[in-house]
C-alpha cells in the first residue's frame, strides 16, 4: 500500500496510487476534488513565495492565497509568459539577462549558472543544465521568439515514469511485472536530439524504456536538431510577416555551421532508407515503443505500407499519439492506415503540452481522462472567466498542475475542448474526461475569413508562415 | 440564422433572389447573398464598346449625379443606409456610436468641390474631358486623354469610406466597376448602388456600377471573372490574402493595383517634454492616431519611437509620457474612439505576458481590454508588435533616429512625426526605406482622397492613358526619306 498523505499525492502520485492507472482513475470525485483542493492550496503558497512571477501577479491581483478551483484562475499564465522576455536579448548574447529573466519563473536558483562568454542559446541551455537542476525545454514561436520552458531534472524523469505507466498497463487490469518495468526498443521517428520539448524526452526515454541500452533506441535521424537555428526559423517567420525578410542579420557563428545542416539534409534520405530498413527487418515481431504526432505517423505508415512492409511489430507494442493535427489534413481513415503498419490493436492518444508536466490519456471511449494531480478548468474564450464545472461545457482549456514544482503549474492553452461535468465516461473510469475533440482557436478561425483590411496584422503575419512554407518547399 | 442578406446590384438592377448561405466571423450568425455562381456571367461589361455611353455625358453632369448621390446618403432618411448601419453592426468591428459618425460622414465624401478636387489634382479634369495637346521636341504633336477602364475592385472593408471612394473615383475616370463586397463591411457599397439607382435611374454611371459578394479566392468566380476580356484592372486593397488570390490572374492585359497591406510608425522628437503643455499637446495628438477607428486603418499608429533616449532619464521620460497617452487614449469621445467591441485574444495574452516582465515593459491599462500603451524599458519593440490592435500601442525610446529607420520597411504606410521640424529633416530619408505618407502627429487617420496613396497614384492608373499623335512631314522627319549610311 502507497502512503496516503497529502504529501505523497501532490509529490509522488504513482506511489499513493500503487503505481496503477487504474486507481489514478477510480478515486472516487468527492474525495478526488478535497485532496486537489487542498493540493492546490498547499502549492499555490509555496509558488507564491518562491517563484516572482507568480508573486508579482498575485500581488497586484490582491491574492493572498486560494481556496477554491476558481480562485487560481485568475493566476493561470497565458502561453506568452514562456517567451515574455525581448527576443533582441537572445540577438544580442544578453544570456544574463535572460538568466535573470527565467529565475523569476522558477524557484530553483540560478545565481550558480555562469552567463559570461555564452555565445549560443544552445551553450546558454548547457549551462542551466550544467549548474542548476533545471532542464529548460525551448519550443519554436511564430512571433520571432522561442519558448523557454524551466523543466527540472526530477519532474522530467517523473513525467516520463508516468508516461510507461499508461503506455504499458490498460485500465482495470492489474499491472503485471512486465508492465510495470518493460525494457523494450524505441522507435523515434525524429531527430535524436536537441532542446525542442520533445527531442528533450530522448534520455529520459533511453533511460526509461530501453534500460539505457543505447542499442534499442531507434532515432529517424541521428542528428540534433540546433536551437540557434530554431530561433532563427523564428525570426524569419516574424521577419516575413514584417517585410523585412532583407534585414534578418544570421549570426555569424550559426553561419559557420551551415554546412553542417546542409550535410544533414542531405543525409535524409538515407537515413530514412535506413530507418524503415532497420524497423522492417531487426525489429519485426518485437515489442517497441514509438511515438508522434498524427500527421508523422500516418506519414511513416503510408510510406511503409508504400514498400510493401506492414504489420511490423509485437502486438502489445505501445504506440502513442497525439499532439493535434496542426494544420495538416489527414484521410479519415489514417488511424487504420497506422494500425495496418503497425500490426498493432491499440494505438494509444494523448493530450497534453509542454507547460504542463501531465499527459491526459485516452480511454477505450476515446475521451482523455484528466490526471488525478491536474485542476482541469474550462474559460469563456472572450473573458477567461472560468465557466460552471456542471453540465457539458465547452471553452478554452486550462490547467492547474500541482505536482510539476520547477515553474507555476496554471497555464491557459490555444485549444477548445468540452467536457462534461455531470456524467461518468462510458468506459468506467471515474475520472473527468475530455471529449475526443480538441481544436485549436487559431485553426478554428481562420476558417471562413475573407475579411479584407488595408491593415497588416497577425492575419498578414500567419499568411506569410504559409507562404514561407510554399516557398520552402 | 442569418443576420442579413448582401442583395447584388448589377448595373441598375437589383438582385434580391437565388440566396446562399456564407460562413459567419467573430461568431457572428452568417449572412445570405445571391448565389454568386449564378451571375457570374452577367457581371461583366458584355463588350467593352458599352463604355461609349459615359464619354457622351460631360464631367460635369458625372459630377451632378454624384452630388445628388451624396445628398440621398443622409443616414437619417435614407433606408439602405439604416440597413447597411445594421448589417455592420453585426459584421463590423466598430461599436454602434463610431459607425454612426462614419455613415453620417459619408454624404461629405460626395461635396461637389472634394470630387473636383480629386479628379483636378490627381489627374487633370481637361484629360478627362476631352484631348490635351502638347508639342515635342521632334515636332510632333500629341493630344493625350485619360479614358476609363473596365475594373474590378476589392476594397477593404475596414476603411467605412473605401466603398464610397471606389465608387468616386469608378465615375469620375468613366470606368466600368465590379465592386466586390468585403464582408466586414457588406451593405455600404450595396447601400449606395441602391441609392445611385434611385437618384439617376438608368443614367451611364448607375449603368457602370455592379456590387456583388463571392468568397475571396472562390476559383468558380474568380477564374470565371479575372480574365483580361472581362477587366483590364484589378484594383486590390487590403490583406495579404486578398491581394495574393488576385495574383494568380495577372497577366498580360489584366493590370494590377494594389494598395498593399500596411502598417504605419510613429516618431515623437525630444521637443515632446518641452512644457507640461506641449507634452499634454503631443499626448493626445498621439493618442489620436492610436484611438481613431479604433486603430482598424493601417494608418492608425501602433510602434511610437520616442527620441528620448535610453539612459534611466530618457525610461522615465517614456514612461510618463505613456501614462500620458494612455489618459487621453481613454478620455477621446466616442464618436472616434472607444473600448473595442473584439480583443485579440493572442495580444491579450501577450500584453499579459509583457505586464508580468516589468524589468523589460511598462503596461499602463489594457487590464479592461478597453486599449493599452506599453512602454519598452529598452529600445526594441515588443515581439508581438504586427498584432498591435483594439488601441494598443507600443512607446520605445531610442537614442538616436538609426534605430527608427531600421523600423521602416516596404509595409510602412503613414508615418506620423512631431514635431515639424524633424519631419523635414526626415523626409528625404524614411522614403528610401519604405515610408509612403509623412504627417503631422495626430493627423495619421485625417486622410484625404485627394493625394497619393500607398506611394502610387492609383486613380491616374485606373486610367488608360492614350496619346493621339500628329506628325507633319515638314515637321517631323519622315523614316521613309532616311538616307542609307
Amino acid at each position: 500500500m502507497g502512503n496516503r498523505t497529502l504529501d505523497t499525492f501532490m509529490n509522488d502520485p504513482i506511489a499513493y496510487f500503487d503505481a496503477s492507472i487504474t486507481k489514478m482513475h477510480m478515486i472516487p470525485r468527492d474525495g478526488l476534488e478535497s485532496l486537489q483542493r487542498e493540493a492546490m492550496r498547499t502549492r499555490v503558497a509555496q509558488h507564491r513565495a518562491s517563484i516572482e512571477m507568480v508573486k508579482n501577479l498575485a500581488d497586484r491581483l490582491g491574492i493572498d492565497e486560494v481556496q477554491e478551483f476558481d480562485d487560481v484562475v485568475p493566476l493561470l499564465f497565458a502561453h506568452t509568459a514562456f517567451k515574455s522576455y525581448p527576443a533582441a536579448l537572445l540577438d544580442n548574447k544578453r544570456f544574463d539577462l535572460m538568466t535573470k529573466w527565467l529565475q523569476k519563473h522558477t524557484p530553483h536558483d540560478l545565481s550558480q549558472v555562469p552567463t559570461e562568454g555564452l555565445d549560443s542559446i544552445e551553450a546558454w541551455i548547457e549551462a542551466l543544465d550544467e549548474h542548476s537542476n533545471l532542464r529548460p525545454i525551448t519550443s519554436s514561436g511564430t512571433t520571432g521568439t522561442i519558448s523557454i520552458i524551466p523543466k527540472d531534472k526530477h519532474g522530467g524523469h517523473y513525467a516520463m515514469r508516468l508516461w510507461r505507466l499508461f503506455l504499458f498497463q490498460e485500465f482495470f487490469k492489474e499491472p503485471k511485472e512486465e508492465d510495470l518495468n518493460p525494457v523494450v526498443d524505441v522507435i523515434w521517428p525524429q531527430f535524436a536530439d536537441g532542446k525542442l520539448g520533445h527531442l528533450r524526452m530522448v534520455g529520459l526515454l533511453k533511460n526509461e524504456f530501453t534500460g539505457n541500452d543505447e542499442s534499442r533506441f531507434h532515432p529517424l535521424y541521428n542528428a540534433s536538431i540546433n536551437t540557434d537555428l530554431m530561433f532563427l526559423a523564428s525570426k524569419l517567420r516574424a521577419a516575413a510577416s514584417r517585410g523585412e525578410l532583407d534585414r534578418v542579420k544570421i549570426d555569424p557563428k550559426l553561419l559557420e555551421k551551415k554546412e553542417e545542416f546542409e550535410q544533414l539534409e542531405a543525409n535524409r534520405p538515407a537515413e530514412l532508407q535506413r530507418f524503415f530498413e532497420r524497423m522492417t527487418n531487426e525489429l519485426r515481431g518485437k515489442r517497441v515503443f514509438m511515438t508522434g504526432t498524427y500527421a508523422l505517423m500516418h506519414e511513416i505508415a503510408k510510406e511503409g505500407l508504400a514498400r510493401g512492409v506492414k504489420h511490423v511489430f509485437a502486438k502489445n507494442s505501445a504506440i502513442l499519439t497525439g499532439g493535434g493535427l496542426k494544420g495538416h489534413v489527414l484521410p479519415e481513415n489514417y488511424m487504420e492506415t497506422i494500425k495496418e503498419f503497425m500490426g498493432v490493436d491499440r494505438i494509444q492518444e494523448g493530450y497534453g503540452m509542454s507547460e504542463i508536466s501531465a499527459m491526459h490519456w485516452a480511454c477505450p471511449e476515446d475521451k482523455y481522462h484528466v490526471l488525478p494531480f491536474v485542476i482541469p478548468y474550462l474559460l469563456d474564450p472572450e473573458t477567461s472567466e472560468a465557466l460552471p464545472r456542471k453540465g457539458k461545457q465547452t471553452g478554452r482549456a486550462a490547467f492547474y498542475d500541482f505536482v510539476n514544482v520547477s515553474h507555476w503549474g496554471g497555464i491557459i492553452s490555444g485549444d477548445e475542448i468540452t467536457i462534461d461535468w455531470d456524467s461518468k465516461c462510458p468506459c468506467g473510469l471515474e475520472s473527468v474526461a475530455i471529449e475526443h475533440s480538441i481544436m485549436r482557436y487559431s485553426e478554428k478561425e481562420g476558417v471562413e475569413d475573407d475579411r479584407i483590411t488595408c491593415n497588416a496584422t497577425q492575419e498578414v503575419h500567419d499568411e506569410a508562415v504559409n507562404f514561407m512554407r510554399e516557398y520552402e518547399g | 440564422m442569418s443576420a442579413f442578406r448582401i442583395p447584388m446590384f448589377i448595373r441598375g438592377e437589383i438582385i434580391e433572389e437565388d440566396w446562399v448561405p456564407f460562413g459567419a466571423r467573430n461568431g457572428a450568425g452568417g449572412f445570405e447573398a445571391p448565389d454568386p455562381a449564378k451571375y457570374v456571367d452577367r457581371l461583366p461589361l458584355a463588350t467593352p464598346m458599352d463604355l461609349a455611353d459615359l464619354y457622351e455625358i460631360s464631367f460635369d453632369e458625372i459630377v451632378d449625379v454624384l452630388v445628388e448621390l451624396g445628398k440621398a446618403l443622409d443616414p437619417d432618411k435614407n433606408a439602405h443606409v439604416q440597413e447597411a448601419m445594421k448589417a455592420a453592426a453585426i459584421a463590423a468591428p466598430y461599436p454602434p456610436a463610431m459607425l454612426r459618425n462614419s455613415y453620417t460622414t459619408m454624404p461629405y465624401v460626395f461635396d461637389r468641390d472634394a470630387i473636383v478636387e480629386i479628379a483636378e489634382s490627381r489627374i487633370g479634369v481637361d484629360y478627362l474631358e476631352g484631348w490635351v495637346s502638347r508639342t515635342l521636341r521632334d515636332g510632333r504633336e500629341i493630344r493625350v486623354r485619360a479614358f476609363g477602364a473596365r475594373a474590378l475592385h476589392v476594397p477593404a472593408g475596414n476603411g467605412g469610406l473605401v466603398s464610397a471612394i471606389t465608387i468616386i473615383r469608378n465615375a469620375i475616370t468613366r470606368s466600368d466597376a465590379i465592386v466586390k463586397v468585403p464582408s466586414n463591411d457588406p451593405m455600404t457599397a450595396i447601400a449606395i448602388a441602391k441609392t445611385l439607382a434611385d437618384v439617376a435611374p438608368n443614367h451611364p454611371v448607375t449603368k457602370h456600377l455592379a456590387v456583388a459578394y463571392w468568397k475571396g479566392g472562390d476559383t468558380r468566380i474568380e477564374e470565371h471573372l479575372y480574365r483580361p476580356e472581362h477587366v483590364e484592372k484589378i484594383v486590390a486593397w487590403g490583406g495579404f490574402a486578398s491581394v495574393k488570390h488576385v495574383t494568380r490572374y495577372i497577366q498580360p492585359g489584366l493590370e494590377l493595383i494594389s494598395l498593399d497591406p500596411k502598417r504605419s510608425a510613429t516618431i515623437i522628437g525630444p521637443e515632446a517634454f518641452e512644457s507640461e503643455e506641449t507634452l499634454d499637446e503631443v499626448a493626445v495628438r498621439a493618442a489620436t492616431d492610436i484611438g481613431m477607428a479604433n486603430q482598424e486603418a493601417c494608418a492608425s499608429a501602433r510602434v511610437i519611437y520616442l527620441l528620448c533616449g535610453t539612459d534611466a532619464d530618457g525610461i522615465e521620460r517614456a514612461n510618463r509620457i505613456g501614462e500620458r497617452i494612455y489618459q487621453k487614449l481613454v478620455g477621446l469621445p466616442e464618436h472616434l474612439s472607444t473600448k473595442p467591441r473584439y480583443f485579440d485574444r493572442d495580444l491579450r495574452d501577450h500584453l499579459e505576458g509583457s505586464r508580468m516582465t516589468e524589468d523589460f515593459y511598462r503596461v499602463i491599462g489594457g487590464e479592461e481590454d478597453e486599449g493599452a500603451v506599453i512602454v519598452s524599458q529598452m529600445d526594441e519593440p515588443v515581439d508581438y508588435a504586427p498584432m498591435l490592435s483594439g488601441r494598443v500601442a507600443n512607446i520605445v525610446p531610442v537614442d538616436d533616429i538609426k534605430k527608427v529607420t531600421d523600423a521602416v520597411n516596404a509595409y510602412t504606410q503613414t508615418v506620423g512625426i512631431y514635431p515639424e521640424s524633424l519631419k523635414r529633416e526626415l523626409r528625404n530619408q524614411l522614403p528610401l526605406f519604405g515610408a509612403q505618407r509623412l504627417t503631422s502627429l495626430g493627423y495619421a487617420c485625417h486622410v484625404t482622397s485627394a493625394m497619393p496613396q500607398d506611394a502610387i497614384e492609383p486613380v491616374r492608373r485606373m486610367c488608360k492613358w492614350i496619346v493621339d499623335e500628329e506628325c507633319d512631314p515638314e515637321r517631323v522627319f519622315p523614316l521613309w526619306q532616311t538616307p542609307a549610311l
